[in-house]
């Protein structure tokens, strides 16, 4: 087998059966899992379940029908009838209804509702309660009218061509990308850092000088780039199947779900941009590795290669308005500013084939002037036992 | 026929010129030494033979022309700094060291449980290398050297750290190389161990090539006028013995100028002196680096 080979088989091998892969594999699950049941939590805090009351002085509440269930995890609240303001005033001070409504007389006229609570109603109950009274309103029109009526207006936005489409429903495709780009980013930081770690301990522990008589400085350092991007490629693939599987399992009772599809668009800025872009940040990592004398001061150095990564997530306002504009193209061909812009981008407008193109070409070359620079940074720092490699001895130094 | 063959290699590092116009060659099969005290540029000698660094000036022939890649695979290093994977078990650090020498996996399995057993590592085969001693990752660093029969083999400080057992057993191994015919270059700074083992040297100082060639001829180009001799009663004063000094339970006898040993043979003979030892007092090479040192001082 190539030597180089041989170098990424050893240190994909070397993290991926090891402690610390699989806890950081599992963690981010966990912690999703963690944070979907802290919102799920925060709802159901949100949502009190005891009754609403109401006086008709309009009477359109007359044998009324029950509201449409609410989507989980909401739970129903049960609307009471008062005869009076008196009684559902007395039914509050008892505690035994969080607010009450009064209709009044001219209420199809004037649209005005007077609502009486001692706390503030959360959003969650007064919903239902309007649910309620709209659905009584269209009490008699065609069934299926009535529940679009009710869920209100749902705008679909579609490109000129027909090759994209948005629409209320279908937020996942808009904010998947963006999803995505974090998981992404997490995963190349997170094999980058075992890359830059790998990098240092071999200068700490001299195991570089006798892997240096074997193969060449260029050879090791493209095998290890290479090994630990399949490191974070397969944490990713594992992070994937946890978010699939679930999709794939609940998608015949869970409606939502079925609205969930990846455009070819956002498949070809994740293999050609993202990528390359995942090589570019393991080999920079992997150059930094090799010129600090310890892990710690590379961490710190870490921040440099970060920054940029994230700056389109800070400026995502101004992407979201004008997704086309010239800074929006700008960060797109910017190597570490590209992967996130492009997919902040996928999510909301078509991207030119060329703009696509042109991003993917810069990603792969500088992903390979990155691979050279770690070779050479390796070379050049791998026997400064205890002394940095100056950026500037880096690039004037002859290796 | 060459199998190394330094000329005028420079190297410095900023200010300091470690190495500085080195030249000598190496022959195949034969047991090299490169001498010198620490700091005096035998590594850095070392790496740029093994294109590690390269030179500033100079030119480098190793195995018959520039080091390419296959070649690295016909070459064992052991550097001074000893380097292993700490974090995985020892049978798959060889393995994979193995591997980067062009290798085949059966055949390292094969070679790494040989010479496992000869160490008496093999109990500590699934071991990480971190929870060995350091005499054994000592060891183990031998065994990553050796495991696919190198035809030049470069030992640098190889006895360092290592107990007098090991050490004598990294000596038998290094002579059994030897005669095997593999090619060694032993570079150390603890001249005896050289001096034991190697039929020619080239002592480095402050860079330089202070002294290069036969190991005997230069012994024999540095010996002074003078015999050791070793009797278990105390010795006569002989005619024509300068000064007489005690050596390690023995006694070197400094003979004038146009004193003959033989005579002073005799006249031990005559005196009945009951002889355990008499030899011609070679200098060792400590003996030697000093007085290179202090005449290479006398001159500046």
């Amino acid at each position: 087998m190539n030597k180089f080979w041989q170098v990424a088989r050893h240190e994909y091998r070397r993290h991926v059966f090891n402690r610390r892969f699989v806890f950081g594999l599992v963690s981010v699950p966990l912690a999703m899992i963690l944070l979907v049941g802290l919102i799920f939590l925060i709802i159901s805090l949100e949502n009190d379940t005891t009754a609403i009351g109401y006086v008709d002085h309009a009477g359109l509440l007359t044998n009324p029908v029950p509201a449409p269930k609410p989507p989980a995890p909401y739970r129903q609240v049960p609307m009471v009838a008062f005869a009076s303001e008196t009684d559902a005033q007395a039914a509050l001070d008892a505690g035994k209804i969080q607010a009450y409504y009064v209709i009044p007389a001219d209420y199809l006229t004037s649209g005005a509702l007077r609502v009486v609570h001692v706390n503030s109603i959360k959003n969650a109950s007064s919903q239902q309660f309007y649910n309620f009274l709209g659905t009584n309103l269209l009490k008699g029109t065609d069934p299926a009218i009535a529940v679009r009526l009710v869920k209100g207006a749902d705008i679909t936005v579609q490109s000129a061509d027909g090759s994209r489409s948005l629409s209320g429903n279908d937020w996942f495709s808009f904010v998947f990308p963006m999803i995505a780009g974090i998981g992404f980013i997490i995963a190349m930081f997170i094999s980058g850092g075992y890359l830059m770690q790998a990098v240092v301990e071999e200068k700490e522990n001299r195991t570089m000088e006798v892997i240096m008589t074997s193969v060449s400085p260029g050879q090791f350092m493209a095998g290890k780039i290479v090994g630990d991007t399949c490191v974070g490629l397969t944490q990713i693939l594992a992070w994937l199947l946890l978010i699939v599987i679930p999709i794939l399992l609940g998608r015949n009772t869970i409606p939502f779900l079925q609205t969930i599809r990846l455009s070819p668009q956002t498949l070809a800025v994740l293999a050609f941009i993202m990528l390359p872009s995942f090589v570019l940040v393991a080999a920079l990592m992997a150059t930094i590795g090799a010129t600090v004398t310890e892990a710690r001061e590379g961490q710190q150095m870490t921040g440099l290669i970060s920054m940029p990564v994230w700056i389109p997530y800070m400026l995502v306002a101004l992407l979201m308005s004008s997704p086309n504009s010239s800074l929006a193209f700008a960060l797109s061909v910017i190597p570490l500013t590209a992967p996130v812009t492009m997919l902040v981008r996928d999510g909301l407008t078509i991207l030119p084939v060329w703009q696509i193109a042109l991003s993917s070409a810069i990603q792969i070359g500088c992903a390979i002037a990155a691979i050279w620079l770690a070779g050479r940074a390796f070379r050049l720092g791998m026997l400064r036992y205890g002394k940095r490699l100056s950026w500037r001895e880096l690039f004037a130094h002859p290796a | 026929m060459s199998i190394v063959e330094l000329s005028h290699i420079s190297k410095s590092f900023g200010p300091v010129k470690a190495v500085d116009d080195v030249s000598f060659t190496i022959e195949k099969g034969e047991l090299f030494g490169l001498l010198g005290p620490n700091g005096a540029g035998k590594t850095t000698s070392l790496r740029v033979m093994l294109d590690i660094f390269k030179p500033d000036a100079g030119s480098v022939a190793v195995l018959g022309g520039a080091l390419t890649g296959p070649k690295k695979d016909r070459i064992g290093y052991m550097p001074e700094e000893r380097g292993l994977y700490q974090d995985i078990p020892l049978e798959r650090c060889l393995a994979y060291l193995g591997a980067l020498k062009g290798m085949r996996p059966a055949e390292v399995r094969r070679r790494a449980e040989t010479y496992l057993e000869r160490f008496e590592l093999s109990a500590y085969k699934n071991k990480k290398v971190k929870e060995l001693s350091k005499g054994m990752q000592q060891k183990a660093q031998v065994i990553a050297t050796l495991l696919h029969q190198p035809e030049l083999l470069i030992v640098d400080e190889p006895f360092s750290g290592l107990d007098p057992l090991n050490t004598q057993m990294v000596k038998d191994v290094l002579l059994e190389q030897h005669k095997q015919g593999v090619t060694i270059i032993l570079c150390s700074h603890q001249m005896h161990q050289v001096e034991e083992l190697c039929q020619r040297i080239v002592l480095i100082d402050h860079g330089k090539v202070m002294l290069y060639g036969d190991l005997n001829e230069i012994r024999r180009q540095f010996s002074v006028n003078a015999v050791l001799v070793r009797t278990p009663v105390e010795l006569p004063s002989l005619p024509g013995v300068e000064m007489v000094e005690p050596v390690n339970g023995a006694v070197k006898y400094h003979l004038a100028q146009g004193t003959d040993p033989q005579d002073i043979l005799q006249a031990l003979v005559a005196s009945h002196v009951p002889v355990e030892q008499f030899e011609i007092a070679m200098p060792t090479l400590d003996e030697i680096f000093i007085r290179v040192v202090q005449r290479q001082g006398a001159a500046a």
